[in-house]
């Protein structure tokens, strides 16, 4: 969701402190994605603060059956600056789809998107992912 | 390429495919993977995100972060408390239903624990009994010992004995009829708390055509009317009255000599 290590991290910990706040004052929500959306919108705000990407127009490949291979001698750091660059909503649906922590439905609840615009952001994610290991001839 | 035909929700669906097969909880999303899974376009999508996902799994995390986490999954698993399982609606119906059901079969049971040879029939004349009006008996002011002659004398009925310890009460009226079965049943009003008294034939088996016995006194109750019935000589004698086993029993309980 952040770029940024040390961003992430300083959400990470308001966002556990909130939460232990209000454990300790029995105010804990019922639902049990709460921790999750909070800690999203977090990520958002923080985000907001950040110098922004100028739009811009991405390739768009179709996945190859190779395509595996070209992401396993990825470095993770690459993936995780790709993901953070991507625009929202389609940046929460990559880090929750890859996290793979969630179903579709549960993402759908966290992202506040309907079925169709996730399937849509996912699989436009995919064609330029692809795109952009093409590019870089992963 | 093959690429099976998916309408537009299962195309949808199959793109927000889980990566682990674990999350296929969901039936349309089952369905459109095993339409999809046909597709080599859907396999692609599949190794890529399994691929991403490995990867996903492979960033750092800084030691400070991962202490957090003691667990293996970020999402805490509900886990079934007594409390929810009470509080399921689908649980609850069938927890009512086997109330239902339990107490319907102990009802039926302690019914059957009261059965006797000749109980449906006792029933059935707590029902005439509870609705019969004197006017409808012939008026006859004796003892109800005497009648078991009147009985024999007048419509061929053998021992229509009535019990020694009914013998000595003064009657107001007494009929004989058939029921629906063709057996003749003598009924006596007894002037004692209205009181009447009903002698008909005992039941015999179907096969050797023997009087089914039982000893001593039975209770039954039907419609406020509760009843104590005695088996003699092949001829079953009950005694019957509104009110409750208490108000009959002292009558049976000290046979007179």
């Amino acid at each position: 969701m952040l770029g940024d290590p040390v961003k992430a991290q300083e959400v990470f910990h308001a966002t556990l402190r909130e939460a232990a706040q209000r454990a300790a004052h029995g105010e804990l929500p019922e639902e049990p994605f709460w921790l999750f959306r909070d800690a999203r919108w977090r990520c958002l705000r923080a985000s907001q603060t950040d110098l922004q990407a100028e739009p811009l127009e991405m390739d768009e490949q179709e996945v190859t059956p190779d395509a595996s291979s070209q992401i396993e001698s990825l470095d993770p750091g690459r993936l995780a600056i790709w993901i953070s660059n991507a625009p929202e909503p389609q940046r929460s649906a990559l880090a929750l789809y890859y996290l793979d922590e969630f179903d579709y439905r549960e993402i759908l609840d966290l992202a506040e998107l309907k079925l169709s615009e996730l399937s849509r952001l996912l699989a436009l994610g995919r064609r330029q992912f692809q795109a952009w290991l093409n590019s870089h001839a992963i | 390429m093959n690429t099976p035909r998916l309408s537009r929700r299962q195309r949808a669906l199959a793109n927000c495919a889980p990566i682990t097969e674990e999350r296929t909880a969901d039936r349309s999303m089952r369905s459109a993977m095993s339409r999809a899974c046909s597709g080599n376009e859907f396999v692609a999508q599949q190794k890529f995100d399994r691929a991403l996902a490995a990867l996903v799994q492979t960033m750092p995390i800084p030691s400070e972060t991962a202490e957090w986490f003691s667990t293996k999954d970020l999402v805490p698993v509900s886990k079934w408390t007594w409390k929810k399982i009470v509080r399921n609606p689908a649980a609850l119906a069938i927890g009512i239903a086997l109330v239902v059901i339990a107490g319907v079969l102990v009802f039926q049971f302690i019914a059957r624990l009261n059965d006797f040879p000749g109980s449906p029939t006792a029933r059935k004349l707590l029902t005439i009994a509870s609705s019969t009006r004197p006017v409808l008996l012939d008026p006859v002011n004796t003892d109800a010992g005497t009648l078991s002659d009147l009985f024999f004398m007048k419509h061929g009925l053998e021992h229509y004995d009535v019990p020694v310890e009914f013998a000595d009460f003064k009657t107001i009226g007494c009929r004989v009829f058939e029921d629906e079965e063709s057996r003749r049943i003598a009924q006596i009003w007894l002037a004692e708390k209205r009181m009447q008294l009903f002698l008909f034939p005992a039941e015999r088996d179907a096969k050797t055509g023997a009087v089914l016995r039982f000893p001593g006194w039975r209770y039954l109750r039907q419609e406020g009317c509760v009843g104590a019935v005695a088996e003699h000589n092949g001829v079953c004698f009950m005694a019957a009255l509104h009110g409750r086993d208490k108000d009959l029993a002292h009558y049976v309980a000290k046979p007179k000599e």
